[in-house]
């Protein structure tokens, strides 16, 4: 994919086609619709009222995927949130694939299902939480943004996430059996971070779909609602792959390894 | 009954012998207290949500017809009781394993029907391993909350529900029948339940629950002994006069039929302290089925009859003496943690341990128990011993590990290591008067080879320095019974403690809400060691035969101890710690022990 630099107030290059969308926050959307074409310096001065059209054409339909985009992100943290995790695997591509704690998990049917259907749903992980005291996002890390490339058929995205993870104890203890069985004996911790994510078009109905999610996570720490103070934890990553791990992920990924080493 | 519930074999009766058996039920329960005629005469239409529409008509005080759901005419027998405004009836429908049970409430015209079956051919997840077949003998139940239709008047929006309003409430029931119980509601989906007439010895039961909300002063109730005989018992309750109404319908451990109505008269006898959040009222019930719906989604459905049962028995693997015995040489861990912070032992029953204590390092003593061993120790240091019994001259090293569990009282613990099966003993020593107490474990029983069995002895330690007691001992107590604890082993485990009986105990697992969810109980003792300061031990009998023994120490809220059991993973005696809140204590000692009020009355 093509990268391009530019903010929401630069104009690009009407004559150019060959550009990428970025937008820092909505807010450039409703800047767009508030500009008339004719206001513009050099509107059909240089290109012509049809270069206009075209270009203000172009900018709407990428400020609408933008938008979408957006969309599939709230509908894909909402649905974390509830636990709707049959809901968040239908917003992936076939090819789809989620790297998470160190693993890799492969094709919407498959390790994405296996991840969110399994692994999340017997931890209830995804759940929103407020950032654990002492350990906020920083503003830098609170900035979304949204790329399209120039053929409108592909995006990259990025977005900050607070939520609560899980983990179910595992032990010979008839106290955490029972538990388990009223959906408790779960290990909860907070992680805070970022989605890095990229998006395709889908073929077949045209919309987007979640190509790939990279859970950048910045910190872990132990902290629940009531509590009164919150401390940075390590969790382990993924060790062993699927089906050695039965909700493990196909590969483990050594970039997320190195990052959580580092 | 002397044969304890967990214990008794109950017989695997068969469709076709239930049915047979079922037979006089169509005729109508039976009663002590006379059936009321409260409906003879009448009609009624009863709208439910999600159920039947159930269309009766009452012929005389023992004769109904239904027609369910728009069907054929049903003729059955029946009875019926009352308890001020409220009217319940129950009846089988003949030809079938099925029956109805209406508790109607003639002020508001709202009722809760409770549909009951046998032989429901279903099956249920375990807790390991395949699911279970439930028992063609165990009473299925599903309840539907509706009303009576009146013409001209509109549906009631909000109907009866299920409640949180009863967590924690204990009461003394005596019906009719002359059948006393004690019963303590301590969760909001189970019950534990002593049968104080029925049973011979002081031990309490749990079962699967529902309870129903009428209003501030009226529930109702069901539970089903499931695991045991899979009986049912059904009532109304009306807490401002202690009375209830009610119903049981199953086969006891005779394989005989029972199905009465009854009447009660109860006595609240106290309230273990809630810890949900102070905005539930009890209006809506956290049962624990995984996460909640999303707000734009109704609830899931659950498949009719679905109750929450814990059955430890059925999924429990049972193992030989010889299994154990080949396991514990190959694998027996005895404290893996790292002996200098025992609070980061990986596991969630230890996260709340107190620190090790090094008040016997460098000592040498004799335990001298009446009417059991006799030991010698040499104590190298916080972690080590030597040991023998008197009279041998071979010291044998073992690792240990002590609590300080109150001022210079000292609770420690050891494998006796190549003994079979395997052993660990679990010492109180006071060392200001020198009474000990030991718990003497073994694995295997003579139910399982992998559930722990143990002894307590009572005696004196001999010590330079300590002037030990001639007469003086610690003894066993029931000072703690009838109260309920939080146990916080650690950020991820919170259980409640319910001392039920002075020989059993219940845990009850708290849900993420602090709701209580699921438990399960069995025989337990209890010993005293100074005021305010005990020993509780436990084996999970007929369950995953575990102990745990612990101190549990009033002042300080605090339960240090030991974890010992046998299993496929080895043999494991590790350390326990948790933290405890005091959430009450039911006043219930007056109903056990030799000189119980009930007795001989």
């Amino acid at each position: 994919m093509s990268k391009s630099t530019s903010n929401s107030n630069e104009r690009p290059n009407a004559g150019r086609r060959s550009f990428i969308w970025k937008a820092g926050a909505a807010a450039s959307a409703v800047l767009a619709a508030s500009v008339p074409a004719m206001s513009m310096p050099n509107a059909g001065r240089n290109n012509g009222l049809k270069g206009e059209v075209d270009r203000l054409s172009a900018k709407l339909e990428s400020l609408e995927d933008q938008n979408e985009i957006r969309e599939l992100n709230r509908a894909f943290e909402s649905f974390l949130d509830n636990g709707r995790y049959e809901n968040v695997v239908e917003l992936f591509s076939a090819d789809g694939e989620v790297i998470f704690n160190g693993g890799i998990f492969k094709g919407k049917d498959k390790g994405v299902r296996r991840l969110f259907c399994e692994y999340f749903s017997a931890g209830e992980t995804g759940k929103k939480v407020v950032p654990a005291p002492g350990f906020e996002h920083e503003n830098e890390l609170l900035q979304e943004s949204v790329e399209i490339s120039m053929d409108r058929g592909a995006a990259s995205g990025r977005f900050p996430f607070s939520i609560q993870v899980g983990m179910p104890i595992v032990s010979d203890s008839v106290l955490v059996k029972m538990a388990r069985l009223q959906g408790g004996g779960i290990m909860k911790w907070w992680e805070g971070g970022v989605y890095e994510m990229s998006y395709v078009k889908d073929d077949g109905d045209s919309r987007w779909k979640i190509k790939s999610i990279d859970f950048q996570t910045v910190v872990k720490a132990d902290y629940r609602p009531g509590r009164s103070y919150a401390k940075q934890i390590d969790i382990p990553l993924f060790s062993k792959v699927y089906p050695d791990d039965p909700s493990g992920p196909d590969r483990l990924s050594r970039s997320a390894r190195r990052s959580e080493k580092a | 009954m002397n044969i304890p519930m967990h214990r008794f074999k109950y017989t695997k009766l068969t469709k076709d012998e239930i049915g047979k058996k079922l037979k006089p039920t169509y005729d109508g329960p039976e009663s002590v207290s006379e059936l009321s005629d409260a409906l003879s005469g009448k009609s009624l239409k009863i709208v439910t949500k999600e159920g039947p529409v159930l269309e009766y008509t009452f012929k005389s005080k023992n004769e109904l017809t239904l027609v369910e759901d728009g069907g054929s005419k049903i003729k059955s027998g029946y009875g019926a009781l009352t308890l001020k405004q409220m009217v319940f009836f129950s009846h089988m429908i003949p030809g079938t394993q099925k029956g109805y049970n209406v508790f109607a409430d003639l002020d508001t015209d709202l009722v809760t029907v409770i549909e009951v079956w046998f032989s429901s051919d279903t099956k249920e997840n375990a807790m390991m391993g395949p699911p279970i077949e439930i028992d063609a003998r165990e009473v299925q139940r599903q309840i539907y909350y509706g009303y009576i239709e009146t013409a001209g008047k509109e549906a009631p929006e909000k109907l009866h529900h299920l409640t949180n309003r009863i967590e924690g409430k204990g009461m003394y029931w005596k019906q009719d029948t002359g059948v006393e119980t004690l019963e303590f509601y301590a969760s909001v989906m189970s019950t534990n339940f002593v049968e104080l007439t029925r049973h011979v010895d002081d031990l309490s039961y749990c079962a699967p629950t529902d309870y129903v909300l009428i209003n501030d002063n009226m529930f109702v109730y069901d539970r089903t002994e499931c695991e045991f005989s899979g009986i049912m018992t059904m009532y109304a309750v009306d807490l401002f006069t202690q009375s209830q109404i009610g119903m049981r319908l199953g086969f006891n451990e005779k394989d005989k039929l029972e199905y009465y109505m009854f009447r009660g008269k109860g006595k609240v006898v106290g309230h273990l302290t809630a810890l949900e959040p102070f905005d539930e009222h009890g209006e809506t019930l956290n049962m624990g089925f995984g996460p909640a719906p999303a707000s734009d989604q109704p609830p899931p459905k659950a498949p009719k009859g679905q109750r929450r049962a814990y059955r430890p028995a059925r999924s429990y693997e049972n193992m030989t003496a010889e299994e154990i015995n080949r396991i514990a040489e190959k694998n027996t861990i005895t404290f893996t943690d790292n002996p200098n912070t025992p609070q980061a032992q990986a596991g969630m029953m230890s996260g709340n341990t107190l620190p090790y204590s090094e008040l016997l390092a460098g000592k040498e003593f004799t335990l001298r128990y009446d009417h059991g061993p006799v030991y010698n120790y040499k104590v190298s240091d916080a972690y080590n011993l030597e040991w023998k019994k008197e009279g041998e001259s071979k010291w044998r090293k073992e690792t240990y590990r002590a609590f300080e569990a109150d001022e210079k009282l000292l609770f420690f613990a050891h494998m006796h290591t190549g003994a079979k099966p395997p052993v660990s003993v679990k010492i109180a020593l006071d060392l200001t008067n020198g009474l000990t107490t030991c718990i003497y474990s073994k694995v295997g029983s003579e139910y399982y080879g992998n559930e722990v069995t143990y002894e307590a002895f009572f005696g004196v330690a001999e010590m330079e320095g300590l002037e030990s007691a001639k007469y003086l001992r610690h003894e066993f107590t029931d000072e703690l019974v009838g109260r309920g604890f939080t146990r916080t082993y650690s950020d991820n485990m919170t259980s409640m403690h319910l001392y039920t009986t002075p020989h059993s105990s219940a845990w009850t697992i708290y849900m993420p809400d602090q709701t209580l969810g699921m438990q399960w109980c069995a025989p337990a003792l209890y010993v005293k060691l100074r005021e305010g300061v005990y020993i509780f031990d436990l084996v999970e009998e007929a369950c995953n035969g575990a102990e745990t023994c612990i101190i549990e120490n009033d002042k300080t809220m605090h339960a240090s101890g030991f974890g010992f059991h046998g299993g496929k993973d080895g043999i494991n005696l590790g350390v326990i710690g948790a933290i405890a809140r005091d959430l009450g204590q039911y006043k219930v000692k007056e109903y056990f022990g030799p000189h119980a009020r009930r007795k001989g009355e």
